[in-house]
């Protein structure tokens, strides 16, 4: 690793002290960083220590052991004022602060910049619209916070963020709670900021499929080690699909995404085309069917186009069906 | 960019307005409350009782400076500093129920004034509550409201529900209450009696020594309000933000609960009790000033606490010509109202914020 990375954790151990002292370590020896310009998603499964170690980076709780260095300084030797001209911070939480407008949450972001009464300048006032611009909010100014959507409400604290001008953005599961569509956008308005305002920016998430697609970089929190490197070199080297390995989950590499393990208990021949033919072989793989198209089987399913069709042929005779649910349906009596 | 300057012009000519407005009303209902009473008296004759006491009666100079005039100040000054005392712990608490009534911080600073007056006045077997000194009778409620805060506080820190909190806040009152029965049970008559017309506390009750004690504590408790409300801002989105945005929370929590306590505990000491100002009024400026940035929330709730407590002292002397209602009546049955709409407009207490 080069010391030009903007964030960097030296075999760092997150965690708890309580009150006598004690130490409750969650994960230890994390060695990740993370360059200039890049979109990077932590990835882990649930109660891994993801949240943790995202309030570790933002200041919150100090590392237990290690060293995490942020523009070139140890997290430890900044001070309050200093790293939030750094780094900022998105959590989980929902805010519904009432009669907080657009503009004002936005406008909290330049609390580091503005002085002891909080008098927002021109220029301070210019850098929140701009930021609210950014995050494609332009005309939502004066909404009150808590009567915007989900998704809405998300990008507003994104802009807030970038109200805050720092060179890093650290966000607790910012997809969360959201629709697939607002799912996507959120993450592309991220990847569009690392690139075009050159941010390094970390989030949490679980939605693999939009992390896979869209991020330059994995920090891969599994339950013996944490990796980090591009998606697609964490699937090829194995890496990847170790994240659910003690769940019923396989890792689809045509697909790069997980799905249940299936126990078939039949075997079907299945013929036919196009989408008709890969959407059949879905629903059938849902119903225990194991597709089979050498040996002799007992079932055997045909698939029509015009008009759509199933010809299912069994020991018990032909019959057909005029719609998957039907088909289903049949198949689940055998 | 048409868009922000629309943005700009109407919060800036709106806010102003109100504010302006509001400030009207707090002159009105001052001269109103130096204008009712039991004893009728012109307002040319109050008037010029005030500012030339030679050219009138000298005992209608006498009841318009040293009763009607401390008495409008006073509820000046309380709805001030409980209205404030209530709109910072409703932001620091994240919790739009917190009032220094509900949360039991008037009974920590009544079972100061209590541990004065009962224990230590019968140590030193002086019964007058005056010779304690307004000074020392500030101090103690100052000293009970902020250790009832700081037991809030700690229990705040483990509990995020706002229904625990309010429900331990009750509990805190309550036990307040219970160990100044106990005292009183064991104290001496004239003890007792001058604690508990302590109790039954009113605007009226104060006396200029006494405002000379309360005025600089609610003005200095309203000065740190002010000085800290960009900080109050950043507890909005709460403390995990305030402290990504660079804040110090200690410190600022101490700075806003010096303030709370001083505002709160000074009003206790020398009123009594008075619930549901603090509760109602950093509501209504919210709404009425549609923004929640305490750099227009303080003065907005400074003018309309005022405003709101002079109304009530003028409420509670109208009924009768000789007898007043007791001020915490008044102010419960205005201020009940607005929380029970508080708590039906979200429902579910557990969804407010």
């Amino acid at each position: 690793m080069s010391d030009s990375k903007t964030i960097k954790l030296n075999q760092v151990s997150v965690g708890y002290r309580d009150s006598r002292g004690k130490e409750r370590i969650v994960k230890s020896n994390i060695s990740l960083g993370a360059e200039k310009g890049e979109l990077v998603a932590l990835i882990g499964g649930n109660g891994i220590g993801k949240s943790t170690l995202l309030r570790t980076l933002a200041g919150f709780q100090p590392p237990i052991n290690g060293d995490i260095i942020v523009s070139g300084k140890s997290i430890a030797s900044y001070r309050e004022k200093e790293l939030a001209t750094t780094l900022s911070f998105v959590s989980t939480e929902i805010i519904r602060v009432a009669n907080l407008s657009v503009f004002e949450m936005v406008a909290l972001g330049r609390f580091p910049h503005t002085n002891w009464f909080g008098k927002l300048t021109d220029e301070d006032r210019r850098i929140v619209n701009e930021s609210i611009g950014m995050v494609g909010l332009n005309g939502y100014q004066s909404r009150p916070i808590n009567q915007i959507s989900d998704g809405e409400r998300q990008r507003a604290m994104i802009a807030r963020t970038l109200a805050q001008d720092t060179d890093i953005i650290v966000l607790d599961e910012p997809t969360a709670f959201l629709d697939v569509p607002n799912k996507y956008e959120v993450v592309s308005i991220l990847h569009h900021l690392a690139r075009e305002k050159n941010k390094t920016i970390i989030f949490s998430t679980h939605d693999l499929n939009i992390a896979v697609s869209e991020v330059d970089m994995i920090w891969l929190m599994l339950q013996d080690d944490v990796v980090q490197g591009a998606p697609e070199d964490l699937i090829l080297n194995g890496q990847f699909p170790l994240l659910f390995q003690k769940s019923d989950l396989v890792f689809d590499m045509e697909k790069g995404d997980f799905r249940i393990k299936r126990r078939p208990k039949l075997t079907a021949r299945l013929t036919g085309a196009g989408s008709e033919l890969l959407w059949t072989q879905k629903a059938l793989e849902r119903n225990g069917l194991e597709m089979n198209n050498e040996a002799d089987t007992e079932i055997e399913i045909t698939v029509r186009s015009e008009p759509p069709c199933w010809q299912v042929r069994t020991t018990n005779g032909e019959k057909t069906f005029y719609s998957v649910y039907h088909l289903c349906r049949y198949l689940r009596e055998l | 960019m048409e868009q922000a300057n629309a943005t700009k012009m109407k919060r800036s000519f709106r806010p102003e307005g109100s504010l302006f407005l509001l400030a009207v009303l707090v002159i009105v209902f001052f001269v109103l409350d130096l204008f009712i009473g039991s004893y009728h008296i012109s307002l040319s004759n109050i008037i010029k009782a005030l500012f030339a006491p030679g050219q009138v009666d000298s005992q209608l100079v006498t009841i318009v400076r040293q009763f009607r005039l401390p008495k409008a100040l006073t509820a000046l000054l309380a709805g001030a500093a409980l209205s404030v005392a209530g709109l910072q712990m409703q932001t620091v608490f994240r919790n739009p129920l917190a009032g220094p009534y509900v949360l039991g911080i008037s009974s920590g600073a009544s079972l100061g004034v209590a541990l004065l007056v009962l224990g230590a006045g019968s140590l030193f077997a002086t019964g007058a509550f005056s010779v304690m000194g307004a000074w020392s009778v500030a101090g103690a409620a100052w000293i009970g409201a902020a250790v009832i805060l700081m037991l809030i506080l700690a229990v705040s820190a483990r509990v995020k529900d706002i229904m625990t909190i309010l429900i331990l806040g009750i509990l805190f009152s309550a036990a307040t209450s219970a160990i100044v029965n106990i005292m009183q049970y064991f104290s001496s008559e004239s003890m007792l009696k001058s604690f508990v017309v302590w109790t039954m506390g009113s605007l009226g009750s104060v006396t200029n020594a006494q405002l000379q004690v309360l005025l600089p504590g609610v003005l200095l408790g309203l000065f740190l309000a002010i000085i800290s409300a960009k900080l109050l801002d950043a507890f909005l989105l709460g403390e995990d933000y305030a402290r990504s945005m660079g804040m110090n929370v200690q410190l600022a929590r101490v700075l806003i609960f010096i303030s709370t306590c001083i505002l709160a505990g000074s009003i206790t000491a020398f009123c009594g009790p008075i619930g549901f100002i603090g509760i109602a009024v950093p509501h209504i400026v919210r709404m009425a000033l549609k923004t929640a940035r305490h750099q227009r929330l303080i003065p907005g709730t400074i003018l309309l606490g005022s405003a709101t407590m002079l109304f009530s002292d003028i409420v509670s002397q109208l009924p009768g010509s000789e007898s007043t209602l007791p001020i915490n009546s008044v102010t419960a049955l205005l201020g009940i109202p607005v929380v029970i709409w508080i708590i039906l407009r979200n429902k579910t207490v557990g969804a407010l914020s």
